[in-house]
């Protein structure tokens, strides 16, 4: 675009906004079970509607590598046939990708209305307490990140602590945090109290 | 047409089916606000201040996303939607920086007016605005290489996401996060990379998306004329507005300060390409010929006068023998006038057919294959035009100008003057350093160049005769759809420069050609008795040319995709508002004045 004096093209002295990137990352491609698994569903939607596969993908990212980055967002991207932006702009939008990276565990409590009044601070404060971390923070040794969630949706067994997008643990107190976290340390995903819906509604 | 009919304020209206209530009440002159809608992009129904009550709705409706339908019945004035539309326009401003004084929007913008009619008297807002990167203009960030972002000033809308979706089918452009951390963004802070990357200016109903090249560089209020032309850079002729800088003639700068699209469905829609956009700056530039120049005998290229270097161009043509000796090289920027006066130069000194080439460039614009607006490969605005005139258009298989044989004449010495025609910027004419090349090895003896630039062409020649560019003329083109259209003459050619049919008049008379025109119009009209039977060239002899609009209407020719609200909008300013009693808390919440009626 030489033809305009202003519009020299300098990405070196491109005035940037400070907003948080993701980092760039390993240069990223699915495993090849996880390709297939993308490949398996991507038959479940027309040739033209790739993209509805992003939550999923973006999900076997996170199963891949725990946290998004760059590349792997170029990769779903292509796959998808999605731009980079596109799939940042999904990516951005939920709170269950992480666009840094996390511990092998996130701990995620709600602090929504319900859980709020039930004494859901308190929780967030003896888990970090427990883990030494403040909300948003990841432990030294890697293993914990903390986080505060909005609404996980069991508001009747508030408060609630969720662990990897996936596992419930529900009417916690502040004074079980220390054992959860034990727990979760030693058994991983076992530890799990288990949602309700699934408990009683087998 | 199937139609529907319903009832707006009170009002039966009678509209096409499938409209939205927005739509109908537009074209009825019915004021409703509105931001993400935009006629040229797809309905999103996120700012929320079109809404009105419908009836039999419970609630209030946005009008940008409800279909019309036979006899519902709308009003947009009741309390009801008066008052929640200025919710609406409270919660827009909750973050709005209103640096108004130094945006570039500023004067033309949405939001201020819109605000202004429909918005609450004042704020109850006390906590801080949200900022990014810093107040004010310290928050723009460069947005790729043609513009600039400031999200303090965004509301939002997502035209510029739907623009780069819909219209350059490239979406580069996304909001990150939700809800109140939402932000207008590209992947990795890179910007946007497009040709059509001017349009999200326009489309922006805010101060959020600037350019580069108009960003500080003058208020609505200062440029109070526009002229509605079209441009000429490439075979698609896009129709545009010229805007002039109001300032005295002995002040320094341009006086042509941007250039805009303007909405017509079977061109350009509300689009234009970046190029046609940016690249005027050349033309009130240094390197613009203002005065004509002829090669002295110490071989350098000196100003004279007109008389005597039409005299010289005549002198020359004479000696060198004849019309066979003589050849015409046209740039496929030449309008029809100009087209015509070289054929009627040609045709009084029995020039060969072979004696005659046009040229012009291709370059194919990187964009992505599906845009739904295609900036075309040619650079030229008339090869239609050419080829209807009779004149040589002969590409070869890659679409480039074939000026094989032309060149070898030139270059085996058969052709020993040579006229080029070169109006269009630097570049657009071809590749012609063998012209240069011959000129100077001496196999042609003498090269004469109507243009306007200090090209290398022109630092070649022997005699030098300043034109106009395609602002500086009117003149009338004819696109790669066969459709005739005009560019007006917005401002002056600079210095003695002169309009090209006037130059060509003048060299026909020195040669002894009986032209009489005194205007381009007569040319015109010629031309259009000549190809009367071409529907094509129907409204030729007619053909009008805007001039700039008056001081006083420079609010009507607006932000180019918002001009159409202004034909039935605003008049003049709605009357100053001012708060009617103290603000709750402090001074600083509203001066008490008293309220205007
Ligand atoms: S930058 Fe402009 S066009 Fe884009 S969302 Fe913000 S206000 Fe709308
Ligand atoms: S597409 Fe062609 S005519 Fe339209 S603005 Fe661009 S250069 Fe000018
Ligand atoms: S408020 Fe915590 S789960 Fe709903
Ligand atoms: S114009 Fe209708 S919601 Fe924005």
């Amino acid at each position: 675009m030489s033809f305009h004096p202003l519009m020299l093209y300098d990405p070196e002295r491109f005035q940037r906004s400070e907003r948080r990137l993701l980092e760039e990352g390993e240069p990223f491609t699915f495993a090849p079970e996880r390709r297939a698994a993308l490949d398996e569903l991507l038959t479940k939607y027309p040739p033209d509607r790739k993209r509805s596969a992003i939550l999923a993908a973006l999900y076997l990212v996170q199963e891949q590598q725990g946290y998004l980055t760059a590349n792997a967002v170029r990769h779903v991207g292509g796959i998808l046939e999605m731009t980079p932006a596109e799939v940042e702009d999904v990516a951005t939008y939920y709170v269950m990708f992480f666009k840094e990276k996390v511990g092998k565990h996130v701990v995620q409590v709600c602090r929504t209305l319900s859980c709020a009044l039930a004494g859901a601070e308190r929780v967030t404060e003896a888990l970090s307490h427990t883990l030494g971390i403040a909300p948003g923070e990841t432990d030294p040794s890697g293993m914990f990140t903390l986080l505060e969630f909005e609404c996980l949706g069991a508001c009747d067994r508030a408060p609630v602590v969720m662990v990897n997008n996936e596992d419930w643990h529900e009417r916690v107190r502040p004074e079980d945090c220390g054992r959860l976290v034990e727990d979760i340390r030693a058994r991983g995903p076992a530890a799990s109290s288990g949602c309700h819906l699934r408990i009683e509604r087998p | 047409m199937d139609t529907v009919t319903l009832t707006i304020d009170g009002r039966e209206v009678t509209v096409e089916k499938g409209k939205t209530v927005l739509q109908a009440a537009i074209d009825n002159g019915v004021q409703i606000p509105y931001y993400c809608y935009h006629p040229g992009l797809g309905i999103d129904g996120s700012c929320r201040v079109c809404i009105v009550k419908i009836e039999k709705l419970p609630k209030l409706q946005t009008s940008c996303s409800t279909p019309v339908a036979e006899g519902m019945v709308v009003s947009t004035q009741t309390p009801e939607v008066v008052e929640a539309r200025a919710s609406v326009f409270e919660f827009l401003l909750i973050n709005h920086p209103l640096d108004c004084p130094v945006c570039d929007k500023g004067g033309e913008c949405p939001l201020q007016d819109f605000s202004y009619s429909f918005g609450p008297n004042e704020s109850r807002m006390e906590f801080p605005r949200r900022v990014f990167d810093g107040e004010g203009v310290r928050a723009d960030v460069d947005f790729g290489p043609t513009l600039m972002l400031n999200r303090n000033r965004c509301i939002l809308c997502t035209r510029c996401v739907r623009f780069m979706r819909e219209i350059d089918t490239d979406p580069q452009i996304n909001i990150v996060d939700r809800g109140y951390g939402s932000e207008i963004a590209t992947f990795q802070e890179e910007g946007v990379h497009s040709l059509l990357s001017g349009n999200l200016m326009d489309v922006c109903p805010v101060g959020a998306i600037t350019t580069r090249d108009y960003r500080f560089k003058s208020r609505p209020w200062d440029n109070p004329d526009a002229v509605d032309t079209i441009c000429t850079l490439c075979e698609k002729g896009c129709n545009t507005t010229a805007w002039l800088k109001a300032k005295p003639e002995w002040a320094k700068g341009a006086r042509l300060i941007r250039i805009t699209p303007r909405f017509n469905p079977d061109v350009n829609d509300y689009w234009m390409c970046d190029i046609g956009r940016f690249d005027y700056r050349w033309i009130e530039g240094d390197n613009r010929l203002q005065k004509p120049l002829l090669r002295s005998e110490a071989g350098v290229l000196e100003p004279t006068d007109w008389r005597n270097v039409v005299g010289k161009v005549a002198d020359r043509v004479t000696a060198a023998g004849g019309p066979s000796a003589l050849g015409f090289l046209v740039s496929g920027h030449a309008s029809l006038e100009e087209l015509a006066l070289i054929g009627r130069l040609g045709g009084t000194l029995g020039l060969r057919e072979e004696g005659v080439a046009v040229g012009w460039r291709r370059r194919e614009k990187p964009q992505a294959p599906g845009a739904k607006f295609k900036i075309p490969p040619v650079d030229a605005p008339n090869l239609m035009g050419a080829a209807d005139m009779g004149f040589p258009v002969r590409p070869t298989s890659s679409g480039d100008a074939d000026l094989a044989a032309f060149r070898g004449d030139v270059e085996a010495g058969r052709i020993t003057v040579l006229y080029v025609f070169d109006p269009g910027p630097e570049g657009t004419l071809g590749d012609v350093s063998w012209i240069v090349e011959a000129r100077q090895s001496g196999r042609l003896q003498h090269l004469i160049v109507q243009g306007v630039l200090m090209t290398p062409l022109a630092a070649a020649a022997d005699i030098v005769l300043p034109g106009a560019a395609w602002v500086e003329k009117d003149a009338a083109y004819v696109n790669e759809q066969g459709r005739l259209q005009g560019a007006a003459r917005a401002i002056a050619p600079p210095g003695e420069a002169m309009e090209d049919w006037q130059i060509l008049v003048n060299v026909g008379l020195a040669l002894g050609a009986p032209l009489t025109y005194t205007s381009s119009q007569e040319v015109r009209a010629e031309i259009a008795a000549g190809l009367g039977d071409n529907p094509r060239y129907a409204g030729l002899a007619e053909l009008a040319f805007a001039r700039p609009t008056a001081a006083g209407n420079w609010l009507k020719t607006s932000n180019p995709s918002e001009r159409w609200k202004w034909d039935f909008m605003f008049q003049d300013l709605p009357p100053v508002k001012f708060v009617g009693k103290p603000g709750a808390t402090s001074w600083m919440n509203g001066i008490p004045l008293t309220e205007v009626e």
